[in-house]
C-alpha cells in the first residue's frame, strides 16, 4: 500500500497520467480497507529467563490462533494483532508491561500466564477495567483474585480430585509426591494431599525440585525407597529428563500428574509408557496440530493448545461484539463472555464463574499417544 | 540400597562440578577476575555437542572438539574483554559486572538460537546402565567421573611440571612482581582462560548428556562450584576438587534426613558459618 | 499516565535501595550482592503485617527497617573478618540462603505462591490506591531519604567512612572505631533497605521470592555501578536509566521471533559498553 502511494510522484511524463489514475483507484481502494484498523489486544508473557520456555509456548500459541483468525477474515472485517511484552515472569516487571498496555496502547484485553505475574496484575485488572485472560496458571488464589480475571481452565485443585479419586479407584492407595517448587507446583502439592487423603490414601513422603532443574535422581531414589504405589509428579517442565532418569530406576510404582504431562518429547520417551496424567480434553485435531507445527516449527502441546483455545474465546467474544456494532471494552468483552457462556474452539469450555469448566479426562501414555481411560467432570 | 546409590551419585555429580571448580580456580587464582561467563562457556559446550549431533557426528566427538573450540573463546574474552578494562584499571566490580554482561549476552543468544526449551540428546549409548556392586549408573556417568579425574590429573601435572604451569603460579602468587620482572602476564592469563575453558567444556558436554540442556541453568552451577573454591581454599586446584565432591555428596545424602528443599540452603548455610570460623578455608595457600 | 506513574515508582523504590548498596559497596567497600535478599526482608515484613492485620502502614514500615537493619548487620559481621574477595562468595551464599528460606518457610513468607493480597497503604485515614498516589508517597520517602544520604556524606562520620575506605590500617592506628563505623554503615544501609522493602509490598500489593533473588542483588549493584558510584546524583541516575533501558529496547522492533532473548542479550552488550568506556557510570567517582 505504501508503494502505491510512493510512485505517484515523479513518474516518468508519457505514463504519467493514466498511471495516476489506475493508481488513484487502487490507492482509495486500499485506503478503504486500511479504515480496517487492527484489533489490537495485549499479552504479558516470559519471553527470556528461565521460565522462557513456556512463555514463548504461550506465545506461539496465541499467534496460531491469531492467524487463523485473520485468514478467515479477522473480526468483522479487521485484523487482530497482539502486541506482546515480556515480563520474565516477574511480577514487577508484569505491573510495568500491563500499565504500558494499558496506557500506550488502550488495549481492553490482556492475556497472561504463570500464577505470581497474574495475581501482582489481577488488582490492577480490577482497577482499569481490563480483561485480564490466564490460560495456563493453576493457583488456587486465581479463581478468586479479581473480577477481571478469566480463567481459561480449572484450578489446579479440580484436576487433582480427579486424579486422586482414579488413583483410589484403582486401589492405589500410598503415594508419594514429586514437585516443582513454584507456585503451581505447591499449590498442586497442597491439593494433592488433601484430596487424597479425603478419600482415604496416604502420602508416604514428598521431594522437590527447584525450578528447572533436571537432576531427578536424588529425588528419586529417596522416593523409591518409601516404596509407594504411585508418584505423583507435579512438574511444568524436564519430564522428558524424568522419563529418562525413571527408566533408569527401573522402578515399578504408577506415575501420575496433571495435564502438564502432556509434552510431546516426554511422552515419545520409553520411560514414560504406563504413565497417568489427567487431561483438559485438550487433544489438538491432526490437521490443527500439523498447521501449527507447520507454522511455528514446533509441536503443539500442553500451553501452545490451551492458549489457542484461549486466544480464540476472546476472538470469538470480540468478534460478536463488532458484529453487533458494540463498543470493545474491558468490561464489554467480560460481559459478552459470559452471555456466550459455552465455546468450542479448541476445547469444550464452558464459563459458569471466572473459572472455565472443562471435561478433565484421564489417560495412559503409550507409544507416545494418550490413550484414554476415564472421563471426569470437573466440579 | 539407597545409601550407597545416592552416595555415588553425589559422587558422579560432584565430579562434574569439581571440574567446573577447579577450572574456575584457575582463572579466579591467575587473574583475579570473577569470571561468570564461565558459566556461558559451559553452557555453550553442551549445545555445541548437541548441534555436533543433530549434524550426524556422534556426541562423543564433542569432548574432543568442544574444549578447543571453548578454548578459543576464552582467550577471546581475555583479549577483548578483561585485557581492556585491566588497562583501564577497572575494579573487581567493574570487571564483575562486565563479566555478567557478557554472560548474559551468552545466554540470551543461546536461547534465541536453540530456543529456551529444554534440549535432550538421543544418543542411546549414553543411557546404557552397568550395574557395578549393587549401583546402577549410565555410561555417561561413568565416564563423567573417569574422565573428570583424568583432567584433574592432567592440569596438575600441567601446572606442577610444565613451564607454563610454573607461569601460571607465579603470576597467580604475586602479579605485580609478574609484571615487572617481564613474565608477561598478559600472555600467561590468556593462556590460562583458554586451558580453564577448555577444562569447562568437559562437564559441559558430560552433563548436557546426561541431564539436558537448558540456556540459563549454568549460573548455580558455577555459583556452587565458587562456594567450593573459597571452601577449598583459592589457590588449591585439589581444595576445589574435594570440596565440590564433598559438597554434592552431602547435598544428597541430606535427603536421608531431611526435605530436599532445605540442602541447597543448608549447603550455604554451613559455608557461611565456615566463612566465620575459618575463612582462609581448608587448603588455602600459604601468602 | 498509569504507566509512567508505575515506572516513577518503581525507580524510586530501587533508588532508595541503590542508596543502601551505594553505602554499603562504595561508600564502606563491601562488596555485597545479598542486598535483595535485605530488601525482601522488607517487603515480606511489611507485606505479613499489612496481610494480617497486626498494624498499619508506617508501624509496618518501621518494623522492616529494623528488621532489615539487625539482619544487615548479621550478615555483614563476616566482611569484617575476611577481606573483599571472600567475602563476595559469602554474599552469594547468604543471598541463596535467603532465597531458600523465601522460597521454604511457607508459614511466614507463603513460600512460591508468596503473599497476595497486600492492602494499599493507608495514610492519616487515606487509602493509597491510584497510582499517582503511590508515586507520591515513594518520592517522598525517596527524596527523605536522599536527603538522609546527603547529609550522611557530609557529616564527620561520612568522612570517617570515607577514610575507612581509602586506609583501613590509618584510621585504626589513629584510634577510630572502624569496626563501629562499619556497622554503623551497615545498620543505616539496612533502613534504607527496609523502607524500600516496605514501599514495593504496598506498590505491587503481591510479594514473592522471585523479586528478591540473586538476579535482583545483580541488578542493584549494576544500578549503582552504571549510575555511579559514592555519589547522591549517581544513585538517582542509576534506578532511572536501568529501569528505562529494557522499557525503550522494547520499543525497538526486532522482526524475530528471539526478539526477547535479543533484547536482553542487548541490555547484557550495554552494560558491556558502559564497563568498558565509563566505569565510573555517569554520576560517579571512580569505584
Amino acid at each position: 500500500m505504501r508503494d502505491h502511494e510512493a510512485d505517484t510522484t515523479g513518474l516518468a511524463p508519457i505514463f504519467s497520467r493514466r498511471l495516476l489514475g489506475g493508481l488513484l483507484l487502487a490507492a482509495s481502494a486500499s485506503r478503504a480497507a486500511r479504515a480496517a484498523d487492527p484489533i489490537r489486544l495485549g499479552a504479558v508473557l516470559p519471553l527470556t529467563g528461565p521460565s522462557a520456555a513456556t512463555g514463548t509456548q504461550q506465545q506461539r500459541g496465541l499467534q496460531f490462533a491469531m492467524t487463523r483468525f485473520n485468514a478467515a477474515g479477522g473480526l468483522a472485517g479487521r485484523p487482530i494483532e497482539i502486541l506482546f511484552e515480556d515480563n520474565q515472569a516477574k511480577p514487577d516487571q508484569s505491573v510495568l508491561a500491563f500499565n504500558k498496555l494499558a496506557d500506550l496502547n488502550k488495549v481492553p484485553v490482556i492475556f497472561s500466564g504463570y500464577s505470581g505475574p497474574t495475581l501482582a496484575m489481577a488488582p490492577l485488572a480490577s482497577r482499569r477495567k481490563i480483561l485480564l485472560v490466564n490460560g495456563a496458571a493453576q493457583a488456587d488464589r486465581l479463581a478468586t483474585a479479581s473480577l477481571y480475571l478469566i480463567n481459561t481452565l480449572p484450578v489446579i485443585k479440580d484436576e487433582v480430585a480427579v486424579l486422586a479419586r482414579y488413583l483410589v479407584e484403582t486401589g492405589k492407595k500410598r503415594a508419594a509426591i514429586l514437585f516443582q517448587n513454584d507456585a503451581a507446583g505447591t499449590t498442586g502439592r497442597d491439593d494433592f494431599i488433601e484430596a487424597y487423603t479425603k478419600l482415604g490414601g496416604a502420602v508416604l513422603g514428598q521431594e522437590q525440585s527447584s525450578f528447572s532443574q533436571t537432576d531427578f535422581r536424588p529425588a528419586l531414589l529417596k522416593l523409591n525407597s518409601l516404596q509407594p504405589e504411585a508418584l505423583f509428579v507435579m512438574l511444568s517442565d524436564g519430564l522428558s529428563a524424568l522419563a529418562e532418569q525413571a527408566q533408569q530406576m527401573k522402578q515399578d510404582y504408577l506415575v501420575c500428574g496433571t495435564s502438564f504431562f502432556a509434552d510431546p518429547l516426554a511422552m515419545r520417551h520409553p520411560g514414560a509408557v504406563g504413565w497417568i496424567h489427567t487431561q483438559l480434553r485438550v487433544k489438538a485435531p491432526p490437521e490443527i496440530a500439523e498447521a501449527f507445527q507447520k507454522q511455528t516449527g514446533t509441536e503443539m502441546e500442553f500451553f501452545g493448545s490451551q492458549y489457542f483455545n484461549a486466544g480464540s474465546i476472546i476472538f470469538r467474544t470480540v468478534g460478536r461484539l463488532l458484529d453487533a456494532h458494540k463498543e470493545v471494552t474491558g468490561e464489554s468483552v467480560r460481559a459478552e463472555l459470559f452471555a456466550i457462556r459455552d465455546f468450542n474452539e479448541l476445547i469444550p469450555t464452558s464459563f459458569k464463574t471466572n473459572t472455565a469448566s472443562m471435561q478433565v479426562d484421564v489417560v495412559r501414555i503409550e507409544d507416545g499417544m494418550d490413550v484414554f481411560v476415564k472421563s471426569y467432570t470437573s466440579e | 540400597m539407597l545409601l550407597l546409590q545416592l552416595l555415588v551419585n553425589g559422587l558422579v555429580t560432584g565430579c562434574a562440578l569439581a571440574v567446573v571448580s577447579f577450572s574456575f580456580s584457575l582463572v579466579y587464582s591467575t587473574t583475579r577476575v570473577f569470571h561468570v561467563v564461565h558459566a556461558g562457556l559451559y553452557t555453550l559446550a553442551g549445545y555445541g555437542a548437541w548441534s555436533l549431533e543433530r549434524a550426524g557426528i556422534p556426541a562423543w566427538w564433542g569432548l574432543v572438539v568442544l574444549p578447543l573450540v571453548c578454548a578459543g573463546l576464552g582467550a577471546l574474552v581475555q583479549l577483548w574483554l578483561y585485557a581492556p578494562l585491566e588497562q583501564r584499571r577497572a575494579t573487581h566490580l567493574v570487571m564483575l559486572i562486565a563479566s555478567l554482561g557478557l554472560l548474559a549476552v551468552v545466554q540470551n543468544a543461546i536461547a534465541a538460537v536453540y530456543t529456551p526449551n529444554i534440549l535432550q540428546f538421543t544418543d542411546p549409548w549414553r543411557a546404557r546402565t552397568v550395574a557395578l556392586g549393587g549401583v546402577v549408573l549410565t555410561a555417561v556417568q561413568v565416564a563423567t567421573v573417569v574422565l573428570s579425574l583424568v583432567v584433574f590429573g592432567l592440569t596438575l601435572l600441567l601446572t606442577r611440571r610444565t613451564l607454563l604451569g610454573k607461569r601460571i603460579r607465579a603470576v597467580a602468587s604475586n602479579p605485580f612482581l609478574a609484571e615487572i620482572t617481564r613474565l608477561r602476564p598478559g600472555r600467561t592469563y590468556v593462556a590460562v582462560m583458554a586451558l580453564a575453558s577448555a577444562l569447562v567444556a568437559v562437564p559441559g558436554v558430560l552433563v548436557g548428556m546426561d541431564l539436558g540442556l537448558q540456556p540459563y541453568g549454568g549460573t548455580t552451577v558455577l555459583l556452587t562450584g565458587t562456594v567450593a573454591v573459597i571452601a577449598g581454599g583459592i589457590g588449591s586446584l585439589g581444595g576445589a576438587f574435594l570440596l565440590s565432591v564433598i559438597i554434592t555428596v552431602l547435598q544428597n545424602l541430606s535427603l536421608l534426613v531431611m526435605p530436599g528443599q532445605w540442602s541447597v540452603g543448608i549447603t550455604f548455610l554451613v559455608f557461611v558459618l565456615f566463612m566465620l570460623l575459618r575463612p582462609r578455608g581448608l587448603f588455602a595457600r600459604a601468602g | 499516565m498509569d504507566y509512567f506513574y508505575s515506572y516513577a515508582t518503581l525507580a524510586a523504590i530501587y533508588v532508595v535501595l541503590g542508596l543502601s548498596t551505594n553505602l554499603l559497596v562504595g561508600i564502606v567497600g563491601i562488596f555485597s550482592v545479598s542486598q535483595a535478599a535485605i530488601f525482601g526482608v522488607g517487603a515480606y515484613v511489611t507485606g505479613y503485617c499489612l496481610v494480617n492485620e497486626v498494624v498499619g502502614f508506617v508501624p509496618a514500615m518501621l518494623l522492616s527497617a529494623l528488621a532489615c537493619l539487625l539482619v544487615n548487620v548479621v550478615v555483614t559481621l563476616p566482611a569484617l573478618r575476611v577481606s573483599g574477595d571472600y567475602f563476595v562468595v559469602t554474599s552469594f551464599g547468604i543471598q541463596l540462603l535467603a532465597t531458600a528460606v523465601f522460597t521454604n518457610w511457607t508459614g511466614a513468607t507463603g513460600g512460591a505462591s508468596g503473599l497476595p493480597g497486600v492492602p494499599p497503604a493507608s495514610l492519616l485515614g487515606t487509602e493509597l490506591v491510584e497510582a499517582w498516589q503511590n508515586l507520591a508517597l515513594a518520592l517522598g520517602l525517596m527524596a527523605l531519604c536522599c536527603l538522609l544520604f546527603h547529609l550522611l556524606l557530609r557529616s564527620p562520620y561520612g568522612r570517617l567512612l570515607r577514610a575507612v575506605r581509602e586506609d583501613e590500617l590509618a584510621v585504626a592506628a589513629s584510634g577510630k572505631g572502624v569496626l563501629r563505623a562499619k556497622v554503623g554503615a551497615a545498620a543505616l544501609a539496612g533502613v534504607f533497605g527496609g523502607v524500600g522493602g516496605s514501599l514495593y509490598a504496598v506498590f505491587l500489593s503481591f510479594v514473592d521470592p522471585s523479586s528478591f533473588d540473586l538476579n535482583g542483588s545483580v541488578l542493584l549493584l549494576t544500578m549503582v555501578v552504571v549510575g555511579g558510584a559514592r555519589t547522591l546524583l549517581g544513585s538517582v541516575i542509576g534506578p532511572f536509566l536501568l529501569l528505562a533501558l529494557p522499557q525503550v529496547l522494547t520499543m525497538v522492533e526486532i522482526p524475530t521471533t528471539a526478539a526477547a532473548a535479543a533484547r536482553q542479550g542487548l541490555y547484557g552488550a550495554l552494560l558491556i559498553a558502559f564497563m568498558v568506556f565509563r566505569p565510573q557510570g555517569l554520576a560517579g567517582e571512580k569505584l
